[in-house]
């Protein structure tokens, strides 16, 4: 179903990266009160919000909106793994939609650093003895790339030029956990360390804390307060869940099948009416670089068996037909869970404000979000230009 | 003369057999679609193809072909196996009935192309309290030595 009368309001994010010394709802509170200050409103006027988490104690999230005031408000919490930020996006934009609330908050945070494993480049699972859980997420993922390597002859080179682009792009993006001091080179990417069979370190996305907020409004609301800022609104938010098919393993589920991104894609571009060639910029879930070279044909940039053709003429760079991940992805800007999805929609919000700077997508209309989450839901989100 | 063989018990119970016989390789336990056929492992009430709630026990083949694997250059977690330390494989194997199953490989990074014939076999993890060996599944490539 479309969305229609949703505009986003206001967005805010901390940079995300490690903050051994600040809570969760201290870096909520800084990305929500940037949210407000975006859109130029008091937390009052917030008729109901959706708080996502990962790796928080239950009713976390009603804890980090009392820091901004305590109105009475409904909150409702959110989880869905990796995409808990773009489901909270989801369900806000149709509170608005619904004409329940006139504006809504989403706002995602994690420390994914304290996440019982104790620090930087460890996995999940850890000391879980247990029959499931016990392979790093690095590993389904890998799993992925070496069938494609295998049917499809794609190079550790491929892979490695993808990660390099999100990795300077990262370099261009203030908020990015990853901002490298120079050009990130195939090279470099494919001699850092070996994490899974063919994906290195700097083909995988840190391990990172953060918050991001964006606040929803109709569009009459966002008409009245920001007359003079461009609209930027939201089409279409679709979720999914797997569906069977043969081939389906059922335990160690973190990557679930392609189908299910294909699938919800599909639903998306129906129900907007939006074709993926009329798209100016797309940001997925690029936890490890082999997954965005299948989303070039799983979201419908190129027919099957041509992302690697995309990937040689860079077509998803800057000034390329497809910008893919122009804020560094998960790759470079990270992926603290929770708030992941969240500032996504702040980069697309700024891309089609061209507010981007120096990697703004020229004449940027139509903004596509991507995320899957525990290998068993993918949610998509479209974005455009009014 | 030899010595009694420890007993072996499974890390988690309903999952594979664990033979009396420690040379005799074990069974996934899955389970059979009475209405469509579907296999599944691991076991589950509903049919996750027609929703029929009515499925059958049955033990799969030990044997199965390499879908896709990848090798882990990071300690194994939930595993208290030095051995594991330097890295493990990781596979996806397709049985004959129709699963995928996803599990560990026994084996180091040379030793796996997709589409070998792989064979499920046991694996001591730990001793438990009651002096037992507690097993878990792993797939190795047929002919590959212990």
């Amino acid at each position: 179903m479309k969305l229609e009368n949703v505009a986003v309001l206001g967005i805010g994010m901390t940079r995300f990266g490690v903050y051994r010394d600040r809570s969760n709802l201290d870096l909520a509170r800084e990305a929500g009160l940037a949210a407000l200050r975006d859109a130029g409103i008091s937390f009052k006027d917030v008729g109901e919000a959706f708080v996502g988490y990962i790796g928080a104690q239950p009713m976390t999230g009603i804890r980090a909106m009392k820091e901004f005031g305590l109105t009475g408000l409904p909150v409702t919490h959110v989880e869905n793994a990796s995409a808990t930020g773009l489901v909270a996006f989801r369900d806000a934009a149709w509170a608005v939609a619904s004409g329940r609330c006139q504006v809504a908050m989403a706002l995602g945070f994690d420390k994914m650093t304290e996440m019982s494993m104790g620090g930087r480049g460890a996995g999940r699972g850890v000391g879980r003895d247990s029959i499931d859980s016990v392979i790093l997420p690095a590993a389904y993922f890998s799993l992925w790339a070496m069938r494609r390597m295998h049917e499809r002859g794609t190079k550790p080179e491929h892979f490695a030029a993808i990660a390099a682009k999100n990795w300077n792009f990262g370099a261009k993006n203030p908020f990015s956990d990853r901002q490298p001091d120079h050009e990130v080179t195939i090279e470099e990417v494919l001699a850092s360390r070996k994490i899974a069979e063919p994906v290195t370190a700097m083909m995988s996305c840190p391990v990172d804390d953060g918050a991001a907020c964006v606040i929803l409004a109709s569009q009459a609301f966002a008409r009245r307060l920001q007359p003079g800022r461009p609209l930027v609104a939201p089409v279409v938010s679709t979720l999914q869940s797997e569906s069977y098919a043969r081939g389906h393993t059922f335990m160690g589920p973190v990557v679930g099948p392609p189908s299910m991104t294909r699938d919800t894609a599909r639903q998306a571009y129906d129900e907007s009416g939006i074709d993926p060639k009329d798209v100016s910029v797309t940001l997925v879930h690029d936890a490890f670089a082999n997954e965005e070279l299948e989303y070039y044909e799983l979201l419908g940039f190129c027919r099957e068996g041509e992302a690697e053709k995309l990937v040689e003429e860079k077509q998803t760079h800057l000034g390329g037909r497809f910008p893919f991940s122009t804020d560094g992805g998960l790759i470079a800007r990270g992926h603290p869970g929770g708030p992941t999805g969240l500032a996504q929609i702040f980069e697309l919000t700024r891309q089609l404000r061209g507010e981007a700077g120096p990697r703004q997508v020229a004449n940027a209309r139509i903004g596509l979000a991507h995320l899957v989450g525990g290998g068993s839901v993918c949610t998509i989100s479209i974005l455009e230009r009014k | 003369m030899s010595e009694s063989p420890k007993v072996r018990v499974p890390i988690e119970p309903g999952f594979f057999t664990v033979p009396d016989d420690p040379s005799a390789p074990p069974r996934l336990l899955g389970s059979r679609c009475a209405a469509c056929s579907e296999v599944f492992f691991p076991r589950r009430h509903v049919c996750a193809n027609c929703l029929a709630q009515d499925t059958q026990d049955v033990e799969l083949s030990p044997r199965g072909t390499l879908y896709t694997w990848t090798y882990v250059h990071f300690p194994l977690f939930g595993s208290k196996r030095a051995d594991h330390a330097g890295g493990y494989g990781v596979g996806q194997i397709d049985l004959p009935e129709g699963p995928r199953v996803q599990a560990v490989l026994s084996g180091g990074p040379g030793d796996f192309r997709i589409g070998m014939e792989m064979e499920v076999e046991l694996e001591t993890l730990r001793e438990n309290k009651e002096g037992q060996d507690v097993v878990i599944h792993r797939f190795r490539p047929v002919g590959l030595p212990r």
